[in-house]
């Protein structure tokens, strides 16, 4: 009780004088864990949805049987055939749009006789299954807005249904619309095949089961445990997820910063209040402890308050992420936001563990203050000044670590060593800090005095509080360098976009069915449209694309196949692995090669000249590798073929899109109306060169939205950071700031002292920003970003953005000394200098 | 520098304290005056009117011909930078610009030419130029009061306000500093007005005011010996 006596008078009495400045420290720990529960929540509600309505309509099932490009019907009446005790579901999986309403919901093809119940809940009732073959009968989960009578328009492929609800599915079963297996079949094109064969074995099954079961079912088919499915999924976002996550923290890296510069603030503050303390018997243990309670008791306000408002966060980043995955990974409905005690407890131990670790180091130096050891601010920092050169000395081998941590392999697939070697970046810069404006000072010493009498003192007082100051520009300038970083990568990335789409978009026309597409989702087109496309007047040559879902090592990856004749025609690309194009498309259109991109290359440890063992259409194929090449469409990873080579495993015609290259001097707006007219009746998207350029880019600006939003967050803590901060430099000198009232100074001259302070500020942390930013963008494309996702970014400088970004971030930093400014200027000169 | 009739009352807590209370009081150039009287007695409220630091509440402060209460911020500012300079029992420097970078700041915030040269030559004249580019913690107790001084006369105010200029100084250093105050007064015609605890202080004075409770309780002229 004495000791919270002491704690409450000692600490949090100083703390209520200054609600301001005690409020702005809360909210930086707040935005900070904000920032991380928000994307713990959001990544949890995106990743979480995958299983939603596939997954729970599958119900118990033990194993699942798949191949790509379908399970044979006759593998099933195989497998229907054991002498186990094992139940059969075959299913055909896709998905549909409901016409009015726009939305894509899984459409799922299943026995309704053999095996009337979906899952426990979800069995179809007797009256509606009278009409269970008919191709236009449907049942549809509770929750669409739909009952049994009702009439829909269901968007499958490239044409529209007309279908009747025979009967509503509780709402258990997850959102879906299911139809008997054989109408499905026919609407969907599945010849002969289903997707997926799910497989119930009884409670007692042999161990052996699934050896049993893949000896009696021919080469070439996938036989899983049920649910493996979602557990490739959660793997290929696992390095997704890990970056979000990593980026989420940055705001919170900011914050202990400015949790350092706090206590930092305290210590000295009561340098004098702690010897006074020390020579009434306190302990060190127990000034240590009085200091390390203050950063907890700012951290827990902080994760409490960051805890909510990262639940009201989370709503929006939700959004983004499921945007995200749902482009480059996996068909993704967002789940519900859960805040659940693990996030809770995350909230805490982030907020609570970074302030206390931030505060371990002025904490233990109040701890070691002898009784009579009550110096002056002069004499401090004079110590600071001269233990710069030692720090950056310390500084430049924690940058050789970092460029040695720099040269390692990923652990595990994530680049582990590539975040350390940033981190110990940060930790470099920082320490360089104090000697770089030491030296900037002294080299620009009589620039200040020439400036003024407020460019003078402002300059001396960002030196003369220097253990302050560094640590206020190490705040700023991390989160400049995140955002420069960023900017950097994500600007060489999308420039190395344009560069591939440019290249690779060679068509005048692209068409593709007008329902969502995915990167697990291929819907078709006819394959009757072809040649009527082919004989309009002024088309060149039409190109068929076709891709599938496929699972490789474990991971679900993409197989494509276009005319590789026509690819070669206009194609310029060139391969990452160096390999003549000339060669390369001979050995494709051979039939026993393909190229793979170079995610999948990356991922799988994949090279030219490797075998690859695909298997396809139920039959195992072996390929030679002839190329590597560029690809940014998806991060799953590509295995490309001929055409005809897919068509001899896979004999479906339908393409996924197609690809119109046109006649010189034919422009593709003459000849859009014709092409309309050859589609009429079918939902067919058609887009021009330009458009589906557009529309690429926009994916890829909505991908990096969160990051985006993420750096927004950490920037804005580091800018409430410097308020705070100035905000005590201000009452710290209130003495000072009366004195030079008393030498003549005006009351605009005090403001622009502090705003010139604050700029100073600014102007060191943007440049340290800068180049630590662009350090830190080298380390982000060429290590963190190949061994997480395995994509090649070209290094581009993104001017516009960069100056926009670090003006802003200036801006900002003037803006944030207006208070302080303010401040300053309304204190009674009479007063504060006679405080003593 | 002359006050007429001023009285300052200052508001604690609603309610108004007289701090001065009709005091009058005249200045002129080269004399040496100083305040005498207890702890509270309204000296320092004098000093930071006559300083243009503060308005009274009735009566006239005049300075150079300017009263203070018409004068507007802008116009005390100038006052400040032009006809008055101060030195505090504290010293007041600023602990992170060095001695002629102390110095010369007034002249700086009132945006003057040739700061450098003028801060150097005040403190050659205080026998302080070879510690102009020493930090204030370098200094001692009187070089540090040497540095205020030469700070409050390098733009040559009309007017040196000095509290308790040697209250913080061992009594050798006290005396060189008040020679010191004597000798500015005499050779610079600066009108000099102290306040003091310190009777050795009030003796090096022209005139003595005494204060009490706000108001002046006598003013005796020194008697000077030839």
């Amino acid at each position: 009780m004495p000791r919270w006596t002491l704690f409450h008078r000692f600490i949090l009495r100083p703390l209520k004088r200054e609600p301001t400045r005690t409020a702005l420290t809360v909210m930086a720990v707040a935005l900070g864990v904000a920032a991380v529960v928000a994307i713990e929540l959001a990544g949890g509600a995106a990743a979480g949805s995958f299983h939603s309505s596939v997954e729970t309509l599958a119900g118990r099932a033990g194993f699942e049987l798949t191949a790509t490009g379908g399970v044979p019907d006759e593998a099933v009446a195989r497998l229907a055939a054991l002498s186990l005790d094992l139940r059969i579901h075959p299913r055909i999986e896709d998905y549909a749009v409901l016409a009015d309403s726009r939305r894509l919901i899984p459409l799922l093809g299943v026995d309704l006789i053999a095996e009337p119940a979906l899952d426990g809940n979800a069995a179809p009732d007797a009256a509606g299954l009278n009409f269970f073959q008919q191709d236009d009968s449907i049942w549809i989960t509770e929750g669409l807005g739909y009952k049994r009578g009702d009439h829909v328009t269901l968007l499958i492929d490239d044409l529209a249904h007309e279908c009747a609800v025979r009967g509503v599915l509780p709402a258990g079963a997850g959102e879906a619309v299911v139809m008997d297996l054989a109408p499905a079949e026919r609407l969907l094109r599945r010849r002969g095949v289903v997707d997926r064969v799910l497989i119930d074995t009884p409670q007692d099954s042999r161990a052996d089961l699934a050896t049993v079961i893949s000896a009696a079912l021919p080469q070439g088919l996938t036989l899983t445990r049920a649910g493996a499915r979602t557990e490739e999924n959660q793997k290929l976002l696992a390095a997704f997820r890990w970056n979000l996550r990593v980026l989420s923290y940055i705001s919170l890296t900011v914050g202990a910063f400015l949790i350092y510069n706090t206590i930092s603030v305290s210590v000295v503050r009561r340098r004098h209040e702690i010897g006074i303390l020390r020579a009434l018997g306190a302990t060190r243990r127990m000034i240590l402890a009085a200091f390390l309670g203050e950063a907890a008791a700012f951290g827990f306000l902080g994760s409490m308050a960051g805890l909510a408002l990262g639940r009201v966060m989370a709503e929006g980043a939700v959004r983004l992420v499921s945007a995200t995955v749902e482009s480059l990974y996996v068909t993704s409905r967002p789940g519900p936001i859960a805040l659940s005690w693990p996030v809770a407890i995350l909230a805490l131990v982030a907020g609570v563990g970074t302030s206390i670790l931030s505060a371990l180091a002025p904490a233990r130096e109040a701890a070691v203050v002898a009784p009579v050891e009550a110096m002056a601010r002069g004499r401090r920092e004079h110590q600071a000044r001269v233990q710069q050169w030692r720090d950056l000395a310390v500084a430049m081998a924690l940058a050789g670590a970092a460029w040695i941590a720099s040269r390692q392999q990923p652990v595990s697939g994530k680049p582990l060593f590539g975040y350390i070697a940033a981190l110990l970046l940060v930790a470099a810069s920082a320490l360089a800090i104090p000697a770089l404006i030491a030296g900037l000072n002294a080299a620009a010493l009589d620039l200040w005095r020439r400036l003024g009498a407020e460019a003078l003192v402002a300059s001396r007082s960002l030196v003369g509080s220097m253990r302050r100051t560094s640590v206020l520009v190490g705040a700023l300038s991390t989160a400049v360098a995140m955002l420069a970083a960023v900017g950097i990568m994500v600007g060489s990335f999308r420039q190395t976009v344009v560069l591939w789409l440019d290249d690779r978009l060679q068509a005048d026309l692209y068409l593709q069915p007008a329902i969502p597409t995915g990167a697990d989702r291929h819907p078709t087109l006819s394959p009757d449209l072809v040649p009527l496309l082919a004989a309009l007047p002024g088309v060149a040559a039409v190109d068929q694309l076709r891709s599938y879902e496929i699972s490789y090592q474990g991971l679900p990856a993409m197989l494509a196949a276009a005319d590789t004749r026509i690819t070669q025609r206009y194609g310029t690309r060139p391969f990452l692995s160096g390999a003549d194009p000339a060669d390369v498309f001979a050995q494709l259109q051979r039939g026993d090669a393909v190229i793979v991109s170079e995610p999948f290359s990356n991922k799988h440890g994949v090279h030219t000249g490797d075998s690859l063992d695909l298997n396809l259409g139920g039959r195992p194929a072996a390929f030679r590798v002839a190329g590597v090449y560029y690809d940014y469409g998806n991060e799953r990873g590509t295995v490309l073929m001929d055409r005809s080579t897919l068509l001899k495993y896979l004999p479906d015609p339908a393409p996924t899109n197609i690809a119109l290259y046109l006649q010189s001097g034919v422009s593709p707006e003459a000849l859009l109306p014709l092409v309309e007219h050859a589609l009429a009746g079918r939902r067919v998207l058609v887009l021009t060169n330009r458009a589906i350029r557009e529309q690429g880019m926009r994916v890829f600006d909505r991908t990096f939205a969160i990051t985006y939003a993420l750096e927004a967050v950490a920037v804005f803590v580091a800018v409430m950071g410097v308020a705070g901060a100035l905000l005590a430099l201000v009452i710290d000198r209130r003495r000072e700031i009366g004195l030079l009232r008393f030498l003549g100074a005006a009351q605009g001259q005090i403001r622009r002292m502090v705003l010139i302070e604050a700029g100073l500020l600014g102007l060191v942390a943007n440049a340290v920003g800068f180049v630590l930013g662009f350090v830190l963008s080298l380390l982000l494309i060429f290590v963190i970003n190949k061994q997480s996702f395995g994509w090649t970014i070209q290094f581009h400088w993104p001017v516009g953005v960069l100056l926009g970004a670090l003006s802003l971030v200036y801006g900002a930093t003037i803006l944030a000394a207006l208070y302080p400014a303010r401040v300053a200027t309304r204190l009674v000169p009479i007063e504060v200098v006679h405080e003593d | 520098m002359a006050l007429e009739r001023v009285s300052k009352n200052y508001i604690t807590e609603g309610v108004p304290v007289p701090a001065l209370c009709d005091v009058s009081l005249e200045v002129e150039r080269g004399e040496f005056v100083a305040l005498v009287g207890r702890s509270g007695c309204g000296k320092s409220t004098l000093l930071n009117l006559a300083g243009a630091m503060d308005v009274p509440t009735s009566g006239r402060v005049v300075l150079e011909g300017i009263d203070t209460a018409t004068a507007g911020d802008t116009g005390l500012t100038r006052l400040r930078r032009e006809r008055v300079g101060f030195i505090f029992q504290s010293f007041q420097l600023l602990p992170v610009l060095s001695v002629v970078e102390n110095v010369e700041l007034p002249l700086l915030l009132a945006g003057r030419t040739g700061a450098r040269e003028a801060a150097l030559e005040q403190l050659r004249w205080l026998e302080m130029e070879e510690f102009a580019s020493r930090m204030p913690y370098q200094l001692s107790g009187g070089q540090m009061q040497r540095v205020a001084i030469a700070r409050a006369l390098v733009h040559a105010p009309a007017l040196l306000l000095a509290d308790e200029p040697t209250g913080n100084l061992d009594s050798a250093t006290s005396d060189l500093i008040l020679v010191l105050l004597r000798r500015i007064a005499t050779e610079t015609n600066t009108a000099i007005l102290m306040a003091t605890h310190s009777t050795e202080a009030a003796a090096m004075a022209d005139t003595v005011v005494r204060l009490r409770d706000g108001a002046v309780q006598e003013i005796r002229q020194a008697v000077k010996q030839a």
